[in-house]
């Protein structure tokens, strides 16, 4: 085997470099194959090799290690192979290189805190057994000895950690060790602090300071990090010392705490001594009494300051004293949950989980993100805040011993809690071994094949002889981190339902107070009614019941994201109740997850698809399919009304099913729409769709039951005009028309005339009046034909000759700006395509005078005057308001009438494809068409907004805040961006009236 | 509660504080006020103060009437006026939608939100106003139709035994027991007018203090049977009150307005800063000088800038950088000459401070500054140096805010409306006013 090949099979990668140094001299006594089985336990063998080969250039003794055939090179190769910072000590203090002289051991245990302390202590020469020991040394010969133990009390920590079969079950033992070793080095460090003092102040001052080191965050939780700050709080004691005199004393010592500990020398500093969790933060004094402690806490501290001391212990320093303080806190922070500010703080917390994660770290964060380890940490610490309050069994610092005391106390199942705490320990090992390589802060996985594979190895058993790739631990990382997410919600979710429901006795209870707070904590604003709501829907045995039991957990999650989860949550129970056993309906919840998110969503977030949901529940299947909510075209409709008359020829039975058939497709295309399934400016066509097939249903019952009496004498059409005829509709729009009639021929034209307002008269009262049985949930649509010629005095249907003649004879300006927007809608083709040939003149063709241009201006002041309701703010007016849809949709017509006859793209009735001809041909600056179309569009979703969230119409933007953060995220605004969305309104429209104020009035011409 | 809260609360217990006044300043600068009782403090802390703002100038939509004040304890002050027993104390307030949302509308909130965003460019914002007003004998005119002031003396006389100068050392006294820090006052040019410097702040502190001061002033004067007006031009033939403020932006101790060697020691950041006040001002004037009658004191002579002009020590320029000591790289800055004593502070020194971090932003260059006195200049020569004026007149200013993205942004889309609708209605009024100059040039005659 080329040596190539042999390096490869034995889990090298940088091959050039290694050969290299396999020749070197260091190596000439070590057999290739006992260097090779060596090599073998080595979790990066490159690193190890070259690891070796420096070591034995300045320690050549530990050679026999590895070539003696009773040596025993495993701990040395397992260190080497996983650290190149602990190698470097090693070639820095070759005399502390005896440490590898070890046997490893599949099962170690855990050195004693007790050991750690003397032995520190005894490294600058201060007596373990004195109750205030002082250092004989001081200065950087003091620091170097006791760095250089604490060191070597590290090397042979990640020996025996390096070894162990299981990581995972060793992990606990590896933090609360590194937590008593960073411990000892405190106290040796305040030793040295001590013996430092004499000279400044008198010895018997200093003597009767006593000072605690109070460990914080992971310290003191006793599961460090291999490297990490080690946050502490400092609190002092001096009897008969002035509290002045204490205070600068207690100071000095702190200082020459970090002094020791992480000053710069020739020994480099062990880690951060961070004292930032104290009161006040980097203002507040550096020390101070118990007493100063506890009046801070009374009074002024915040929620966090509380939730921070969950993890306060003492560590170092005077023992009685810091047992004081910890009893006095602890009693703080399990009453934390009763105050003020708890829940926004618990959101704080929550967001901190997944927020201000660079982009390029996303796919590499071990610490942050959605199932990363501040995720599990959050959740913990969460469920003992709200818990621990009434249950000390649960008041424990460490992440795992938490675990623990929640699955004993019932709060987590015990099946949910076991994965959580394998999870947990594996996400640790992986961060634990990735910062020993070079004693690093980091919390990323490793980018390099090389690191990969090493990390593999390392954080494996001990026992394992080969090496698993790279992909495999991706995998599994992978894997783990979709599993704490799952965990999430059914470790928050899943016992309240045992709580509302007496589920069986195996199964973990809540008692119905822990089961309100924990819910009042996640934003549900109603705790009792949500208890209530999830009681009845997951007790009884039906599958039913059973699946939902299933599934509530992370629907409760994904409603408390909406806006209004206590609405969502009773809207899922009615629809629930309503679909009972349907058998599509239970498919869904076991295997459609997207469908119930979707689900959750619309409930939690719109009213009026929640109210058309629950007198329709059959169409919650859509919520499955993408295809099913798509709009269906209008021929569909249509077919499907024709195939219904014709088997319900009775009118009162036709009508209705249409309306139905109307009502359904809004609710698909409201579903559509706010699944993000459509795009904005189809939401109008697809809307005037299903206004049009009703229309045309209409018409034609309406005919049908006319002409049944008596002989048909003229034909109906339905033009389409304002944005109905511009399919620019938005939920709950009325439909403004104009009728058409033309007689047939022979018949009498005053007959004709009768028999068409008839038809017109049967088509108003199909559509809006109430049937039988009623259609529960129906936005009616008004249909509104004011915009006909002489307004409300003329006549309600005109045959095309009148039409005819009245043009002629009239000619009025506003009519030719309405006709713009005229479409036909329903009736007779031929009919309607001659009436567009009669209009098409008048409206593309017509030669806009000073007299009409002034006309239309003074038309347009004179509704912003009239029209807008008493008391309206025209700034929040959606429609008739400052830059709002009609001064947009009137600038853009003025445009039509004058320019389409020589540019015909002008000749639409959409206001947006009329704003594109308006760019494309320079008829307005495209700076000021894409502010135009901006404002229209904005404005164009808040009304749709307005009724989808609130159930009713309304054409003011909101003031409420709750409204306008529901408006906001239908806008597609994040979370909390509901005043965004004001000023982001206010500045468009007010921009967008200003280009209207100057191309439409003329002002600053 | 938090330890400043906690302060406030053991204050007025252990000094016997009978009221305490929440105050706040509605969209032109008024300041208004609500009394509280003790017993109220702590729960207005908590939940703040609900009150109905469609009765306030601007302040809230009159769909949305309820607001709640928050009072800020750091600005917690017992005010000596109200002598030793029974005292009384304020609070300014923030003001909060009814979830507890910071109000768009607040102008206190507006230099906030100004502040925060210099914040995250790298700067502090400290100020130093020199305030101007006219000491009257009362509020009501003399027999000629025009206030009486207190004394004939100008610029720095000293007047023995003179009622101002009794005014300015109580005066003084009194703010500094309010914990404003006084660097000078003086007699001004004007019959009766005074001029008190009040020491640098940051800029939020500064304009809180103005507000303050304006009410201690006129408290004092009517403790001497006198009146205080900041109105910007009570005579027609006397100096108006302007309010010169003086701007520096630091960079953690770093002023960032020095550059030891550079021209007039300016660093690159003041000059844009100079540079966008500069271009803006036309745009912010009707805010920094909101009245009709300020335009009588910008265009009355009488030292008021009223050209875009920067200069070294030129008094005749708009935007003046100091003369300052060398080795005082510490209190370099620059003084802006065109706010008047009746503006909003809040607002003034956020459009005066947005627009030079516009400056700053953009990058913009600043114009050669004018050495000449400006003012002596011809139309044309200004002209030709660039040397724009000012808007003339009220309604000039509010059309040219009106045409300004930059002015929204800084006040926010509510309070540049409700300014807006406020100064038209304003121009409104004073259009159909039959002057009495008109009486005096046109009835005997026409």
């Amino acid at each position: 085997m080329s040596l190539n090949r042999e390096l490869i099979s034995r889990g090298f990668t940088d091959l050039d470099k290694s050969s290299r140094f396999l020749a070197a001299a260091e190596l000439r006594d070590i057999p290739e194959d006992r260097l090779f089985a060596g090599l073998s336990h080595a979790a990066n063998p490159d690193l190890a090799l070259q690891s070796l080969v420096r070591l034995l250039a300045v320690q050549p003794e530990i050679g026999s290690l590895v070539q003696d055939d009773d040596g025993d090179p495993e701990a040395l190769f397992r260190l080497l192979g996983a650290s190149e910072a602990l190698a470097e000590f090693l070639m820095r203090h070759p005399e502390h290189s005896d440490v590898v002289k070890v046997r490893t051991t599949a099962e170690p245990g855990r050195v004693d805190a007790g050991l750690l302390r003397t032995s520190l202590l005894q490294s600058v020469g201060a007596d373990a057994g004195q109750p205030n020991p002082v250092a004989a040394v001081t200065g950087e010969e003091a620091y170097r000895a006791l760095r250089t133990r604490y060191r070597r009390h590290l090397t042979e920590l990640a020996i025996r950690d390096l070894s162990a079969a299981s990581p995972t079950d060793f992990l606990p033992s590896v933090g609360q060790e590194l937590a008593d070793l960073a411990a000892a080095a405190l106290e040796a460090a305040l030793a040295v602090a001590r013996k430092e003092l004499e000279g400044t102040f008198p010895a018997d001052e200093i003597a009767a300071v006593r000072l605690a080191v109070i460990g914080m965050g992971k310290c003191g939780a006793g599961e460090l990090n291999y490297i990490s700050d080690v946050d502490v709080i400092y609190v002092i004691e001096a009897e008969g010392l002035g509290e002045d005199t204490a205070v600068r004393i207690g100071t000095a010592l702190a200082a020459g705490i970090s002094r020791a500990v992480m000053s710069s020398g020739r020994e480099p500093g062990l880690w951060e001594v961070d004292a930032n969790l104290r009161p006040e933060g980097k203002d507040g004094p550096l020390v101070r009494t118990l007493d100063s402690h506890l009046s801070y806490y009374a009074r002024w501290a915040q929620t966090w300051e509380f939730q921070a001391l969950l993890k306060a212990r003492p560590i170092a320093g005077d023992a009685d004293l810091g047992a004081r303080y910890a009893g006095a806190v602890s009693a703080l922070v399990w009453t934390s949950s009763e105050r003020e500010g708890f829940v926004e703080s618990v959101q704080a917390m929550r967001r901190r989980v997944t927020e201000n994660i660079p982009s390029h770290e996303v796919n590499r964060q071990l610490k942050l993100g959605a199932g990363g380890l501040r995720d599990v940490e959050f959740t913990v610490q969460l469920l003992q805040l709200v818990h621990g309050k009434v249950d000390d069994t649960l008041r424990t610092r460490a992440t795992t011993s938490a675990i623990a005391a929640l699955k004993t106390a019932g709060y987590i199942g015990r099946r949910d809690a076991e994965e959580f705490d394998r999870s947990y320990r594996f996400l640790r090992v992986l961060e634990h071994r990735i910062q020993l390589v070079q004693m690093r802060r980091t919390h990323l996985m490793p980018e390099d094949e090389a690191s990969l594979k090493a990390l593999a190895k390392s954080s494996g058993s001990s026992l394992l002889v080969t090496r698993p790739t790279a992909a495999s631990l991706t995998e599994q990382w992978q894997q783990t981190k979709r599993q704490v997410r799952r965990l999430h919600e059914s470790i928050f979710y899943r016992p309240l339902l045992n709580a509302a429901a007496n589920l069986s006795a195996d199964e973990v209870r809540l008692t119905p107070e822990a089961a309100r707070a924990r819910l009042a904590a996640l934003g549900y604003v109603d705790p009792r009614g949500a208890l209530r709501h999830i009681e009845a829907l997951t007790t009884g045995i039906s599958r039913r019941s059973a699946l939902q039991r299933q599934l509530l957990p992370v629907l409760l999650d994904w409603l408390a994201d909406g806006v209004d989860p206590d609405a969502g949550l009773l809207g899922f129970r009615r629809l629930s109740e309503s679909l009972g056993e349907t058998h599509w309906y239970l498919g869904m919840l076991r295997d459609s997850k997207a469908a119930a998110e979707r689900l959750c969503h619309v409930l939690s977030s719109s009213r009026f698809i929640t109210d058309l949901l629950e007198v329709s529940p059959e169409s919650t299947k859509w919520l499955g399919s993408d295809k099913e909510l798509l709009p269906l075209p209008f021929e569909v409709q249509w077919q499907e009304i024709q195939s219904k008359m014709s088997r319900h020829p009775a009118p009162k039975e036709a009508i209705r099913l249409i309306r139905l058939i109307r009502r359904r497709e809004i609710l698909r295309i409201a579903i559509a729409d706010s699944s993000g399934l459509l795009r904005q400016e189809d939401v109008g066509p697809a809307l005037a769709d299903a206004d049009r097939a009703a229309v045309l249903g209409a018409l034609n019952v309406a005919e049908a039951e006319v002409y049944a009496g008596e002989q048909a004498l003229t034909d109906v059409v339905v033009i389409a005009m304002g944005r109905q005829g511009g399919r620019e509709i938005t939920y709950g729009s009325d439909a403004d028309v104009m009728y058409v009639h033309r007689p047939r021929e022979g018949a009498d034209p005053a007959a004709a005339q009768t028999q068409a307002e008839r038809i017109v008269g049967q088509l108003r009262q199909l559509l809006q009046q109430p049937c039988t049985p009623p259609i529960l949930a129906e936005r009616v649509l008004e249909v509104d034909a004011d915009l006909r010629p002489e307004g409300k005095q003329g006549p309600m249907v005109r045959s095309l000759e009148s039409f005819r003649e009245y043009y002629r004879r009239w000619s009025l300006v506003w009519e030719s700006q309405a006709l713009l927007r005229a479409l036909p809608m329903a009736g007779n083709d031929k009919l309607a395509g001659e009436f567009l040939q009669l209009i098409d003149p008048l409206r593309y063709e017509r030669n806009v005078t000073e007299t009409d241009l002034r006309e239309i201006r003074r038309l347009k002041a004179r509704m912003e005057s009239e029209r807008l309701p008493r008391g309206a703010d025209p700034s929040r007016h959606l429609k008739l308001g400052r830059g709002g849809l009609s001064d947009v949709e009137w600038l853009v017509q003025l445009l039509q009438l004058q320019h389409a006859r020589e540019i015909p793209a002008l000749r639409t009735t959409s206001t947006l494809e009329a704003m594109d001809a308006v760019e494309e041909h320079g008829l307005l600056p495209a700076d000021d068409v894409a502010t135009l179309r901006a404002s229209w569009r904005l404005v164009s979703r808040i009304r749709a907004a307005n009724t989808v969230w609130g159930g009713k119409q309304s054409d003011v933007v909101p003031s409420s805040r709750r409204d306008l953060e529901a408006v906001a995220r239908w806008c597609g605004y994040g979370a909390g961006q509901g005043t965004q969305l004001e000023e982001d309104y206010l500045r468009l429209t007010r921009r967008s009236r200003a280009i209207f104020e100057r191309y439409f009035y003329g002002y600053g011409d | 509660m938090d330890r400043q809260q906690e302060f406030v609360l053991r204050t007025i217990e252990e000094r016997d504080v009978r009221f305490v006044r929440l105050w706040f300043t509605d969209v032109v600068g008024s300041l208004k006020s609500v009394a509280l009782a003790p017993a109220e403090v702590e729960g207005a802390f908590e939940e703040g103060l609900g009150f109905d703002g469609s009765s306030i100038e601007g302040l809230a939509r009159v769909f949305e009437s309820d607001m709640l004040a928050q009072p800020d304890p750091s600005t917690f002050q017992i005010l000596p006026w109200r002598g030793d027993k029974e005292q009384t104390s304020r609070m300014f307030c923030d003001i909060l939608t009814p979830d507890g949302q910071p109000s768009s509308a607040d102008p206190r909130g507006v230099l906030k939100r100004t502040l925060a965003k210099a914040a995250d460019m790298g700067f502090t914002c400290y100020t130093h106003p020199e305030i101007e007003f006219y000491l009257l004998k009362s509020d009501e005119l003399g027999p000629d139709g025009q206030p009486v002031p207190v004394d004939q003396a100008g610029y720095f006389d000293h007047v023995p035994g003179g009622v101002a100068q009794d005014f300015r050392r109580t005066a003084v006294a009194m703010l500094e027991s309010v914990g404003i820090s006084v660097e000078f006052s003086h007699h001004e040019a004007g019959p009766g007018q005074n001029e008190i410097d009040l020491r640098y702040a940051d800029a939020l502190q500064t304009a809180d203090n103005i507000m303050t001061f304006r009410t201690v002033i006129k408290e004092v004067a009517l403790t001497q049977n006198s009146y205080a007006t900041f109105m910007p031009k009570p005579f027609s033939d006397h100096p108006g009150s302007g309010m010169h403020t003086h701007f520096s932006l630091f960079e953690g101790d770093t002023n960032a307005f020095f550059e030891a060697g550079a021209e007039f020691q300016l660093s690159k950041t003041a000059r844009q800063f100079i540079a966008g006040i500069l271009r803006h001002a036309p745009e912010f004037t009707a805010v920094t000088n909101q009245f009709v009658n300020s335009y009588k004191r910008l265009w009355g002579g009488g030292e008021a800038p009223s050209y875009l002009s920067w200069g070294h020590n030129n008094r005749s320029a708009l935007v003046r950088v100091p003369l300052y000591k060398p080795n005082k790289g510490q209190s370099a800055r620059i003084e802006y000459r065109g706010i008047d004593s009746a503006t909003n502070p809040y607002l003034a020194y956020s459009v005066l401070l947005g627009a030079g971090l516009k400056g700053i932003e953009e990058g913009y260059d600043l114009p050669p500054g004018a050495e000449d006195d400006v003012w002596s200049l011809t139309a044309a020569e200004r002209r030709a140096m660039g040397h724009d004026p000012l808007p003339a007149s009220l309604h000039d200013a509010v059309r040219a805010m009106e045409d300004s993205e930059l002015v929204a942004e800084i006040l926010g889309e509510q309070v540049y409306e409700n300014f807006l609708r406020n100064k038209r209605a304003e121009w409104h009024d004073y259009r159909i006013q039959v002057t009495p100059y008109e009486l005096r040039r046109n009835l005997g005659i026409l």
